[in-house]
Order: structure tokens, then C-alpha cells, then sequence
């Protein structure tokens, strides 16, 4: 889902990079203002970051000449909230672009987007909703892991559709990109789903209070 | 210490076991970047190597082979997220949050 250079048209670069800078520095405001920026949750942070950068090496390569690996942005939305958790993607993210030249700097801005904002934001509300409905019970930490690793990898493969579609530099409109993007990132979000929730209950079974954590910022707490 | 042990037990094993994946069985499959592939097929100028300002280009490194290349680079990159989080940490004790 890295988008590398050359991709994208210059408005679509500005966009996207307006839209990342403004989150960011949502972020940092939020961060600082809630106090949530702990020497505790800066080793998670950190954790979190190197194990998905780890995990993203490990790429799946599907005969036929693609592949599948997992992501992480549901996950860190779920485990750190969705400004921590965007901090984490952004981490592995920009390492990626800048050390190894994975995605180009010109669609650093729209990757961020795709995998830092729409997957982390996506993975959070669902693991909050899951949680409203069946409480802080394995089946929430399933049904909510799973839906939040899974929708956010598909709705970030649709927004990529969008922005590689609005991009003249690509042939075929939105019309074909984001049906393809969206399609082909729903079947194989469904091991980043499966892998999510089972991340999800076994953090909660060995560090709960990382997991609750989450709860506590949603509903207004530290 | 930026992370406990067992995480970085935990992804010392990935870094390690990486190449299977992202080197030798990409290999066997014939597997390419999908966007890569779809920008072939429609004939698209993929620039990166064109403004490539990194020697560790694709988890490669200069002069070894590519197994060992992509191990190195995995190590790269976690040692450069860690001493951010280690640049973070020290900055957070010092605010005192």
C-alpha cells in the first residue's frame, strides 16, 4: 500500500500533506493537553512502532506477483487511541521513506493518511464501539479487534484507490481504483482482522491496563 | 531501556525470519510491489530510483547479498525507531509529564 514516488499529481501531494500536518498538530495539541505522553507510554510507542516495522518486512508474497502483510494501524489505534496510535504509524512510516525509500517522499503525505489516519482512526471507533455494545468482555476484544484490523486495512485501500484515481498520472479513474484497492485490501484484510484480535486479547490477558488505558481516554479520563 | 526484553526478543525473531518472506519466497513467486506492477502495466514513470537518496534502497544493503542485505536493513530501521523512542523518552522526563 506504499505509494511511491510519482504516483500522484502535485494537488493531490498538497492535499494530503495538508491533511497529515493538520492531524498531526491536532495530535501533538491533544497529546500535550491530555498529559497521555508518559515515559510508560513512550516505551509502548516505541515497542509498538519497532514490532509493526518488523512485521511489515515480513511480506507474504502471494504467487501471481503480489502480496499481503500486515499493517498495524488498527492496532495501534485500538491499543494506544488514535492520536498515540498515529504517532506510532507515523514513526514506522516515515522510516520506511526516508531510511529505506519505501513509499516516495512526495506521497509520505498520502501514505500517512491511508495507514496512520484512516486504519488507526478506523480500528479505534470500531474497538469503542465493540466495546459500548458487549462491554470489556474477550468477545468485545474479538469481534472489535477484528473489525478494527479489517476495516481499517479496507478503508485505507479505498482512500488509496481515491487519491491514486484523482491522480491524471494514472489512466483509469476512481471508478476502477477504488473497486479494485477496495476489494483486493477487504480479502486480505482479513488476516490483518484475525492477526489484530488475537494481538488485542493477548495484550489484554497479559497487560491489561494497556488495553484499558484506551477506555480511559475515550471517556474523557487520563 | 526504550522497550522490555520480550519485545525486543519478539522482533530481534521477526528481523530474523524476514528474508523467508520479503527475499526468498518473493523470490520463487516471481513477486513485485503491486502498485510497481500496475504502474509497469500502464506504462507509468516510477521515479524512485530515479531521485533514490538512500544506499539502503528496498531493504537492500550495498555490497551483501540479499538475505543478509534485508536482515541488516531490519536492524536499520528498528535501531532508528528505538533511539527515537530513546530521543522521546529523555525528552518526556525531562517535562516531567
Amino acid at each position: 500500500m506504499h505509494i511511491p514516488d510519482g504516483f500522484l499529481d502535485p494537488i493531490t501531494i498538497i492535499v494530503t500533506y495538508a491533511v497529515f500536518v493538520c492531524y498531526m498538530a491536532y495530535s501533538i495539541y491533544f497529546i500535550r493537553r491530555k498529559g497521555v505522553f508518559t515515559s510508560e507510554r513512550v516505551s509502548i510507542v516505541s515497542a509498538l512502532a519497532a514490532g509493526i516495522f518488523a512485521a511489515q518486512m515480513l511480506n507474504w508474497p502471494i504467487p501471481g506477483g503480489t502480496s499481503l502483510h500486515f499493517v498495524g494501524g488498527g492496532l495501534a489505534g485500538i491499543l494506544l487511541g488514535p492520536h498515540l496510535g498515529f504517532l506510532v504509524l507515523f514513526i514506522v512510516l516515515l522510516v520506511q521513506c526516508i531510511v529505506f525509500h519505501d513509499g516516495g517522499i512526495t506521497a509520505l503525505g498520502a501514505n500517512v493518511l491511508n495507514m496512520g489516519i484512516v486504519a488507526v482512526l478506523t480500528g479505534y471507533y470500531c474497538y469503542i464501539l465493540a466495546s459500548k455494545i458487549w462491554g470489556e468482555s474477550r468477545k468485545a476484544r474479538l469481534i472489535g479487534g477484528f473489525l478494527g484490523g479489517w476495516l481499517g486495512i479496507t478503508l485505507a485501500g479505498i482512500v488509496c484507490g481515491l487519491e491514486i484515481g484523482f491522480s491524471p498520472a494514472f489512466p483509469f479513474g476512481v471508478a476502477v481504483t477504488v473497486p479494485v484497492m477496495g476489494v483486493w485490501h477487504a480479502i486480505l484484510g482479513v488476516i490483518e482482522g484475525l492477526i489484530t484480535a488475537f494481538v488485542i486479547d493477548y495484550v489484554y490477558l497479559k497487560a491489561p491496563h494497556v488495553v484499558s488505558y484506551l477506555k480511559r481516554v475515550s471517556y474523557g479520563g487520563k | 531501556m526504550v522497550v522490555s526484553r520480550k519485545v525486543l526478543f519478539l522482533v530481534i525473531v521477526l528481523v530474523l525470519i524476514s528474508p523467508i518472506f520479503g527475499v526468498i519466497l518473493a523470490d520463487m513467486v516471481g513477486y513485485h510491489e503491486p502498485l510497481d506492477v500496475a504502474a509497469e502495466i500502464l506504462g507509468l514513470n516510477d521515479i524512485t530510483e530515479d531521485i533514490n537518496w538512500t544506499p539502503f534502497l528496498d531493504y537492500t544493503v550495498p555490497g551483501l547479498p540479499d538475505v543478509l542485505g534485508y536482515i541488516v536493513s531490519g536492524f536499520i530501521g528498528v535501531g532508528v525507531i528505538l533511539a527515537l523512542g530513546y530521543v522521546l523518552k529523555r525528552f518526556t522526563s525531562k517535562e516531567k509529564v
